[in-house]
């Protein structure tokens, strides 16, 4: 039993070895990647179903030991993972068939899962910190393999996670120094000293930009144009959140015990509400398919950060829940977007419109994973959402409001998506769409099944998933009392909130009426936000990239750079040029005294007698 | 251990009579010799690991103990031999060509004699005259291509590094007025309550920053980009600047307690150098100048690991030595092959070179991945040991300067990955080099690999040995 947990790391990364050995024999090596899948899953649901336990290598003597532990919270995310490495890698073989690279797409793509699987079970930091930064490595090579000139979105992915990473390794070093221990179930750190606050803080921006954080975040839709579309519904869709998210919650619940009342508290709400917003607004007035979904996932992880940022047992539990929700949805959204990619032959939703009728699976599971996306009842989002209105309007009203905001805008933007690409006119040359093979709808189709029952019957994920992660948490067994005590599963308990939903997704109807009265068409429905007065300049500058934060970045590293090289340089010019110049000037003058004249060496050589009575007569 | 340092130093005289004879003989031989150090020092493990110090002693007008052997000297022996050992072999790839074959492998085996004899010195005179042969041998294969420039960049830095030397001994000379004895073990016990003078270690200091390039005294090192490849992979990566943080570490960790303003000011030095040549790398366009500028910057850490005190960062430090070296190696080769087949170095004039040259462009990738320090490769390790061991010291400030530098290593690593591999060909697309060659890279970056997966060995070694040098045990 205990060997279970090496197979889980284990198993994936040597069936990556082998798909990588086959990469050239294209059903080969698909097959294997398959069962490499199949295999996983098998682990993870018997990990599921193992008793919590933990094993412990030492390893070195500096803190790095193989810890691992095994509880409800890390088999949940080995699990999740696992579904959807499965769902992924059987979309992928039609998909990824024929195309380049689809060997190192395997191979990476079971690599991941083996990082993932190391992450989610590791119990000490420096290993978690191993496992999740070796993801960097696949991050990069999933995204360099897309299209030609995706190299750019890969160094960009690798440079803005890589950044937040050395911030984690720098925290978790703070960490382990203060709690004197590496392993995560025994740290235990209050947020009141400045030295632990430290390490918080760097922690928080390694998990919350692993997650898809502002300002980490901008890297996401680029790759969502330049990488592989599995990797999409793959990386920033499901396995990342699941492992940003979780690591939240461990820092949160497991390692700092945050408080409501604490600024710690307010600091993660408030990334989470400007999160929400900024990347909701930005999607808003995509004109892509897959740009547009991956403004969302970014938009997403604002609605998860604020409910674990909230600190009571509502939001906790609605992030926790949202971060699953999330991952399905987002999952399925980006492969309907696959799927359109494959028969369509395009993204552009210009070029797109009425192929509802020519794709309906697709757009059945559209309309499914849209819905839960917006919140509307009774799919999955709907629920989390409630529960993070909850914990948010207990907070304080502002947080309320813009996580409302945020869902007016999701929902717009997705009435927009929808009708421009499912509906409207059929394009001459779209009349040949035909709908995508089986192997890329059953995933489709099985991640929207599960989008209905988390939402219809969202005690299960809750009483199954959600709460026995909390038990298992040091600090989270307190909550667990406190939601005994309150109702979390079902029907929400705040018709206040239900009805301040159901407005909000009325007003973003009839928002998308008058735009696309206005414009004239399903893809100008959001035009009237876009070049209102104010927005419009805003937007403008944030399509030239004035607001990106590695454009930013890049500038500031170039300008320190600018100063240092200078100082290279004036060290380069006192060696080369001064020193030099002094010696020459030194010789020069030295030679001058010694023009070969008797006379001027005898005027020396007196001067130099002189000196020495001196010194003679001063010594004595 | 004698042989581990007499077989190279005094079996390079041997190779350019050889050489006349049979170059195949030659090549062999070299090869031979610095295998011949490392298997010395592979089977000097056993002895130190079980707690042994050996040493050598015969008197002389200037003391009586010679050589010695304990854990750090066998770690830096075996790194040095080891990456050595791999710079030799690429060379019959990459030497090949040119002429004074002979002269060059008689300098190479000569300066990792040298370097061997370095690292097992026990007394200071000693020290010092090996250290010098390294200054020597490294001028002239610096100025290997005898070029009037190029000669001019080989002076420059044999006079920096000499004026460096010059002052070291000068502060030898007063640590022998002070402690009155040129044998470090005797020194040690001498000294002991009594650190050091300022001004004496100030001196020693100069000495060390010339070699191992760190502000003020790093200029030479860009420069020397002008030596054929594998001995500016040799000099800037694998040992040669090494020599200067291994005597940082021999003389002030181990044997020459400095006064206590020291532990701040060599950290403050080393995170200015890191920061000032990392940004230095991002603007530069040569290749070999830009991955030399990179290595002042990783010194940076190395110094950083040794000088700020705790068992955790000295360990980091010493394991950075070895995964730096190996990583870095692996560059400077790739970075000579491209330079030979394309005979091109600026790297805003290269692209597309993973095209042709895939095993390159990987193993490039990977040695950047672990300078980097991403998992699984043996740099991740390193780097966070440091980074974690400065980071119980109290000058959180230095350390978050190094945290800036590791962002801009990220930055300057990929951009010249990108420039070079990536995006439109603009050279003709030059196919793989030699495979002695494209074998020698795919060695260091699988040794890369191997340096993560099996940190296990290396972490033990490095732990030991620091252990054994703040006294915790025997």
């Amino acid at each position: 039993m205990t060997k279970l947990m090496y197979f889980a790391i284990l198993l994936p990364a040597v069936i990556s070895l082998l798909a990588l050995g086959t990469r050239k024999l294209g059903k080969v090596c698909a097959a294997t990647a398959l069962l490499g899948a199949v295999v996983n899953l098998v682990v993870a649901l018997k990990l599921f179903l193992a008793p919590a336990h933990a094993v412990h290598i030492p390893w070195t003597s500096w803190g790095l030991d193989f810890t691992l532990r095994l509880y409800p919270f890390s088999a949940f995310i080995v699990l999740a993972a696992a579904g959807f490495a499965l769902a992924i890698t059987l979309y992928s073989l039609p998909f990824m068939a024929k195309r380049e690279h689809s060997g190192l797409f395997y191979f990476q793509l079971l690599l991941s899962v083996a990082f993932a699987n190391g992450a989610a079970l590791a119990d000490n930091l420096i290993l978690l910190l191993f496992f999740w930064e070796g993801l960097l490595i696949t991050l990069y090579g999933l995204i360099a393999i897309g299209r030609p000139g995706a190299w750019k979105s890969a160094m960009k992915a690798l440079v803005l996670v890589g950044v937040s990473d050395v911030c984690m390794m720098f925290g978790i070093a703070l960490a382990g120094h203060y709690a004197g221990t590496m392993t995560i179930s025994k740290m235990h750190l209050v947020l009141t000293q400045t030295g632990p606050t430290l390490a918080f803080l760097f922690l928080i921006v390694g998990a919350t930009a692993k997650a898809g954080a502002l300002p980490f975040h901008s890297w996401i839709p680029d790759a969502a144009v330049d990488a592989p579309l599995p990797f999409m519904a793959l990386m920033p869709a499901a396995f990342e959140k699941l492992l940003g998210i979780y690591f939240l919650a461990r820092i949160t619940l497991d390692i700092f015990a945050l408080t409501p009342g604490s600024w710690c508290s307010t600091l993660l709400m408030t990334l989470g509400a400007i999160t929400i917003l900024v990347a909701v607004m930005m999607a808003l007035i995509q004109k892509d398919y897959k740009r547009l979904l991956a403004y969302h996932a970014i938009s997403q992880v604002g609605y998860m950060i604020l409910g674990i940022g909230t600190a009571v047992p509502a939001g906790i539990v609605g992030g926790l829940f949202h971060m699953i929700n999330h991952a399905m949805y987002k999952s399925g959204l980006f492969l309907t977007g696959g799927s359109v990619e494959r028969q369509a032959g395009t993204t552009d939703l210009n070029k797109l419109g009425g192929i509802a009728r020519l794709m309906p699976v697709t757009f059945i599971c559209f309309f499914v994973t849209a819905c839960s996306i917006s919140g509307v009842p009774p799919f999955n989002g709907f629920f989390s959402k409630e529960l993070i209105y909850d914990g948010a309007l207990e907070r304080g009203g502002i947080f309320y409001a813009a996580a409302l905001l945020g869902s007016f805008l999701t929902a717009a933007s997705f009435l927009k998506l929808g009708h421009s690409a499912y509906f409207g006119k059929l394009s001459e040359a779209n009349k040949g769409i035909k709908e995508a093979p089986w192997a890329m709808l059953l995933p489709m189709l099985t991640i929207a099944g599960f989008c209905i029952f988390f939402g219809v019957f969202n005690a299960v994920p809750l009483h199954k998933l959600i709460i026995p992660a909390l038990t298992g948490s040091s600090f989270g067994a307190a909550h667990v009392e406190e939601i005994a005590k309150t109702h979390l599963v079902g029907w929400p308990v705040s018709t206040l909130l239900v009805v301040g939903t159901l407005v909000v997704l009325a007003l973003a109807l009839l928002n998308h009426f008058i735009g696309v009265k206005r414009s004239g068409s399903g893809i100008g429905a959001a035009d009237h936000i876009h070049y209102a007065p104010g927005l419009h300049q805003a937007y403008d500058a944030a399509e030239k990239g004035w607001f990106d934060p590695y454009e930013i970045g890049l500038k500031l590293a170039r300008a320190l750079a600018a100063v240092t090289w200078g100082v290279d340089r004036f060290i380069n010019w006192v060696s080369d040029s001064l020193a030099v110049g002094l010696t020459a000037m030194f010789s020069y003058i030295v030679r001058a005294l010694h023009n070969g004249s008797l006379s001027v060496y005898i005027w020396w050589a007196l001067a130099g007698l002189v000196l020495v009575i001196v010194f003679l007569v001063k010594v004595n | 251990m004698l042989l581990v340092v007499a077989v190279p130093v005094l079996g390079a005289i041997l190779l350019p009579l050889v050489g006349r004879f049979c170059t195949c003989t030659r090549n062999t031989l070299a090869l031979l010799m610095v295998l011949a150090s490392l298997a010395g020092s592979l089977m000097l493990i056993g002895p130190v690991m079980s707690g042994q110090v050996i040493h050598l002693d015969f008197p002389t007008g200037f003391g009586h103990m010679m050589l010695l052997a304990d854990r750090l000297a066998v770690f830096m022996a075996l790194v040095s031999s080891l990456v050595g050992g791999i710079i030799v072999f690429y060379s019959w790839g990459y030497i090949s060509h040119y002429e004074n074959q002979n002269e060059y492998y008689f300098l190479v085996v000569l300066f990792l004699g040298a370097m061997m004899g370095l690292v097992f010195a026990a007394n200071l005179l000693v020290l010092y005259i090996f250290w010098e042969i390294t200054a020597i041998a490294s001028w002239r294969l610096i100025g290997f291509f005898r070029s009037p420039a190029i000669v001019l960049r080989a002076d420059k830095s044999f006079l920096v590094t000499f004026f460096g030397a010059t002052m070291m001994l000068l502060g030898f000379i007063m640590v022998r007025e002070q402690a009155g004895s040129w044998d470090l073990p005797t020194i040690k016990a001498a000294l002991v309550g009594h650190p050091l003078t300022n001004m004496a270690v100030a001196f020693i200091l100069l000495g060390i920053l010339s070699k191992s390039a760190t502000l003020p005294l790093q200029t030479w090192l860009p420069d020397a980009g002008v030596a054929p490849s594998p001995v500016t992979a040799l000099l800037h990566a694998a040992v040669l600047v090494k020599i200067g943080v291994y005597a940082y570490a021999r003389l002030f960790v181990v044997n020459m307690p400095m006064p206590e303003i020291w532990h701040t000011i060599v950290p403050a030095i080393a995170a200015t150098s890191a920061l000032v040549a990392a940004g230095a790398a991002l603007l530069e366009t040569d290749l070999k100048r830009l991955i030399a500028f990179s290595t002042i910057s990783q010194i940076g850490f190395i110094f950083l690991g040794l000088s700020v005190g705790g068992e955790l960062a000295l360990a980091g430090g010493l394991l950075y030595i070895l995964m730096h070296g190996v990583a870095k190696g692996g560059l400077f080769l790739c970075a000579g092959i491209i330079e030979q087949n394309t005979h091109c170095k600026d790297i805003t004039k290269l692209g597309g070179l993973i095209k042709t040259m895939p095993v390159t462009a990987i193993a490039f990738l990977i040695c950047t991945f672990s300078v980097i320090g991403i998992p699984p490769l043996g740099g991740f390790f390193s780097k966070y040991m440091v980074i974690a061991g400065a980071a119980q010291g109290p000058h959180l400030w230095i350390v978050l300067t190094f945290v800036g530098t590791a962002f801009l290593t990220i930055i300057y690593l990929m951009r010249v990955f990108v420039l070079v591999f990536m995006g439109e060909p603009k050279t003709k697309l030059e196919p793989e080099g030699s495979p002695v060659m494209v074998w020698s890279v795919a060695l260091l970056a699988l040794l890369s690999i191997a340096g993560g997966l099996l940190i296990y060995y290396p972490s033990l070694f490095a732990t030991e040995a620091t252990r054994q040098i703040l006294g915790l045990i025997p």
